[in-house]
């Protein structure tokens, strides 16, 4: 359930400039009282807000605020039982995430991937949810009852960590391009339901680690990325250095882990 | 820094690629006549900070040192461990650790964290001789929790070892922080055959997925082979060496050493000056700034005498054509750090990344009261995933380093450049399979044969000792520069052409297929068994399974 406070705003294309949102309040003088809680939102079609077009300088552009930390724009976007959520802030800042893209009705490569995932999730266990989620973008402006009818035929309706989402063509193309599953310089193909990218998208943000594997591969490496984002000493079993082959790494005598360096100046 | 192109651009000696018409104008003008269908435009980036060129002098790795005869590792190595341990026991032992460094590129950037080979990037520099077997401990240093880009977890990969599998950097044999590896180095010619000999080799940062990030962010260095011929002695009294120019710095004793090794590299740093990657870019990240041995844009003072450069693209996804600024000639002797048969004399370089060259200047040829020179880049590149196939003019080129020349004339230079190296070997080992691998791309995934990359699946068994034929090739509007571990092969066509002569008719490692491209290797596998991998060097294509595991078998 999401209990977070929306804005309210005629022009939500000024909100999506801010990836805090206290700066957008603060940009858009509205008072917090003002803010209305929409936590048990039960949207059944797919609300149609305006977004504000990427300019091309945007596509795919690294951003990062003023610490360093990389932000993405703060889209509208909606999940499986409606709730409106906002790209950077809900599901981005702070989160460990597997990220692939997708729709529906799809007969391609889609049902692979999703078996992969649903594999992937089953390894990673008890981290799903918290503080694994998987996302599923929908390239097709899936109606979130679209989504939950998918996921249910999937198996992973209800299960800990899973999140479909949809929202306009702008928006799930910033989210697409921004993680870089786009055909540079030629056309663009990769947000065409038929040739769709089958790239997944994997993201620690407070540790600023990212990678990325082909959803056609195999659950272990799908599994392995989400778990080579965390710490070593933290990851799940199956993540961690294996000891198991020829001249295998042995332990130093004594080691201590190094601090990391912080400064940068 | 990427500039306009030239009004009048020169199609590339090698070929033009892009099949577009390229008018005057600047990159923004390009990128949309790039397609008359693009949706999405080529990936822009926010630019680095202005910096003024050429305000440090170039700077080089230390050696790395050897631990002294009375020293021994703790814990000891493990001979079962490894292929022939006893057959090549070590009479070299190095101890390296990989740490998490401040260093600073320029001095208008800031210090940015990187990751370090034994406190030095680029890494401390090897200088090995065949018949010298090695055993190199490194250990992993690193933070558990390493902040940005990169994994704590590290593999070294010698490119173009002739190692066996357990010590070659295999990606999916990572070890994390805390733990070390012991790689065992031969030493030894492929075949037993000193026409096998490597010269210009480089170690680097292999880890399954993170190759891309962790060499950006540090984990490459110079990994340099000598024997009788390529002696590093321009002065030797052997008639048969090559007496090059010789002496390779060691950190800051650089006078005196004509033998230099050259890493570029490109990168970009944010309002701050720290270092950043853009690591979403799944076609390959280009930088903004050019850097040569870790420092952008430095000078160099050079002696009006011979001078042996190595260079080395280290990418992550930069295509290079070198030239000197006056067009000058110089010696091209060595193909991916391989003796050609004989030297080549030409005014320019291509290499795509990991390619190496070694070329020869002689700097006494520049006419008095010239005493600046620049290296240049000429390749036009605005986007990863390939070059565009036009070459700069020298006045929008990108100048890599400024060469000071002293004025004195009077300089004792006792190297050469023979007319004659080493011989190629004879492909006699009968062939017994032709295979065909097609580097591509399906629904935004990097391909080869239209499979991706599976750490537990051999994609092609060996029979160690045999030989074949590969058929490579790239479809699509990329290129590939396709890297074979273990052994060096040679290219029998291009585009159906047969290759008797000229620059690549010569061994290699690396072997750049431009869009369109198809090329016929002969490829061995001797010596040693175990897990090795051919993959594209675009570590971006490389990180995203754009590679295949080779299994080579007795």
């Amino acid at each position: 359930m999401n209990n977070r406070i929306q804005v309210v705003s005629s022009d939500p294309s000024v909100l999506v400039q801010f990836a805090n949102r206290r700066s957008a309040l603060r940009a858009l003088m509205i008072p917090a009282g003002a803010a209305v809680l929409s936590g048990c939102s039960s949207v059944t079609r797919l609300a149609q807000e305006p977004a504000p077009a990427v300019s091309d300088e945007e596509v795919g552009r690294m951003r990062r605020d003023a610490s360093g930390v990389r932000t993405f724009k703060n889209y509208v976007l909606y999940d499986q039982d409606g709730r409106k959520l906002y790209f950077h802030d809900d599901l981005i800042r702070g989160q460990i995430f597997a990220a692939g893209f997708g729709y529906a009705k799809c007969q391609g490569i889609c049902g692979r991937i999703s078996g992969n995932l649903v594999e992937a999730s089953g390894m990673l266990g008890g981290l799903m949810g918290n503080p694994v989620r998987f996302y599923t973008f929908s390239l097709a402006q899936d109606s979130p009852a679209d989504m939950r009818e998918a996921m249910e035929i999937r198996g992973i309706l209800g299960k800990p960590g899973w999140k479909y989402l949809t929202g306009s063509p702008e928006a799930i193309r910033y989210v697409r391009c921004s993680f870089g599953f786009f055909d540079s310089g030629k056309e663009d193909t990769q947000g065409t339901p038929a040739t769709h990218t089958g790239m997944i998208r994997f993201g620690h943000h407070s540790l600023d680690k990212w990678s990325s594997c082909p959803g056609l591969g195999t659950p272990t490496s799908i599994a392995s990325s989400v778990g080579w984002l965390l710490p070593p000493d933290r990851r799940p079993e199956f993540a961690r250095m294996n000891r198991n082959v020829p001249n295998s790494a042995r332990a130093i005598p004594g080691w201590t882990p190094s601090k990391p360096l912080l400064a940068q100046v | 820094m990427l500039r306009k192109t030239s009004s009048s651009p020169v199609v590339s000696r090698r070929r033009f690629l892009g099949g577009t018409a390229v008018a005057a104008g600047s990159l923004s003008v390009l990128s949309k006549q790039a397609s008359a269908q693009v949706t999405v435009p080529v990936q822009v980036n926010f630019g680095s900070p202005a910096t003024t060129p050429w305000v440090w002098p170039l700077a080089f790795a230390r050696h790395a040192v050897p631990l002294p005869a009375w020293e021994a590792l703790d814990p000891p190595v493990i001979p079962a461990d490894h292929q022939r341990y006893d057959e090549f026991a070590p009479v070299k032992f190095y101890d390296m650790s990989v740490t998490e460094i401040l260093s600073r590129p320029h001095p208008e950037l800031a210090e940015s964290r990187v990751m370090a080979y034994q406190g030095s990037v680029p890494g401390v520099t090897f200088i090995n001789h065949y018949g010298e077997p090695v055993l190199c401990r490194i250990r992993n240093d690193l933070p558990l929790e390493l902040n940005g880009i990169g994994s704590p977890d590290i593999i070294t990969h010698v490119h173009n070892g002739h190692h066996a599998s357990e010590s070659d950097g295999y990606p999916g044999y990572w070890f994390s922080p805390g733990s070390f590896r012991d790689h065992h180095w031969p030493m030894i010619y492929a075949g037993g055959d000193w026409r096998e000999a490597k010269g210009t080799l480089w170690y680097h940062d292999h880890r399954m997925d993170y190759t891309a990030q962790n060499t950006y962010r540090g984990l490459a260095g110079f990994f340099l082979l000598f024997d009788h011929l390529d002696s590093g002695n321009e002065n030797d009294p052997n008639s048969e060496a090559f007496r090059l120019p010789s002496g390779v710095p060691d950190g800051p004793r650089w006078r005196g050493c004509y033998d230099i090794p050259l890493i570029f590299t490109d990168r970009r740093y944010d309002a701050n000056g720290v270092l950043v990657m853009d690591v979403m870019n799944m076609d390959g990240h280009l930088g903004d700034k050019y850097l040569v041995n870790g420092r952008v844009q430095p000078y160099f003072e050079v002696e009006r005498r011979k001078y042996r450069f190595r260079l080395l693209d280290g990418g992550p996804s930069r295509f290079y054509s070198f030239w000197m600024s006056n067009g000058m000639t110089f010696h091209h002797i060595a193909n991916d750090g391989n003796m050609l048969p004989h030297p080549i004399e030409t005014d320019h370089v291509q290499l795509g990344v990991s390619e190496r060259a070694d070329i020869v200047v002689d700097f006494s040829q520049v006419p008095d009261g010239v005493n600046e020179l620049y290296l240049v880049n000429r390749e036009m590149q605005i986007e990863g995933a390939k070059p565009e196939g036009v070459l700069l003019s020298y006045a929008d080129s990108n100048q890599l380093i400024k060469f000071i020349i002293s004025p004195e004339r009077n300089v004792v230079d006792h190297s050469r450049v023979p007319a004659n190296f080493r011989p190629l070997p004879e492909m006699d080992t009968p062939v017994v399979r032709t295979r065909t691998l097609a580097f591509d791309r399906k629904n935004g995934m990097w391909t080869v044969n239209g499979r991706i990359f599976d750490n537990d699946r051999a994609d092609i068994t060996f029979k160690q000792g045999t030989a074949e034929i590969w058929r490579i090739s790239t479809a699509g509007g990329w290129a590939h520069p396709v890297h074979i571990h273990m052994e060096e092969n040679r290219i029998l066509s291009l585009n159906g052409k047969p290759v008797d002569s000229g620059i690549l008719h010569c061994r290699k490692d690396v072997f750049t297929l431009y869009p369109g491209d198809e090329m016929e290797l002969y490829i061995r596998f001797r010596d040693w068994t175990g897990r090795y991998v051919m993959h594209c060097h675009n570590t971006i294509h490389e990180d995203h399974a754009m590679m295949v595991r080779i299994d080579v078998v007795p």
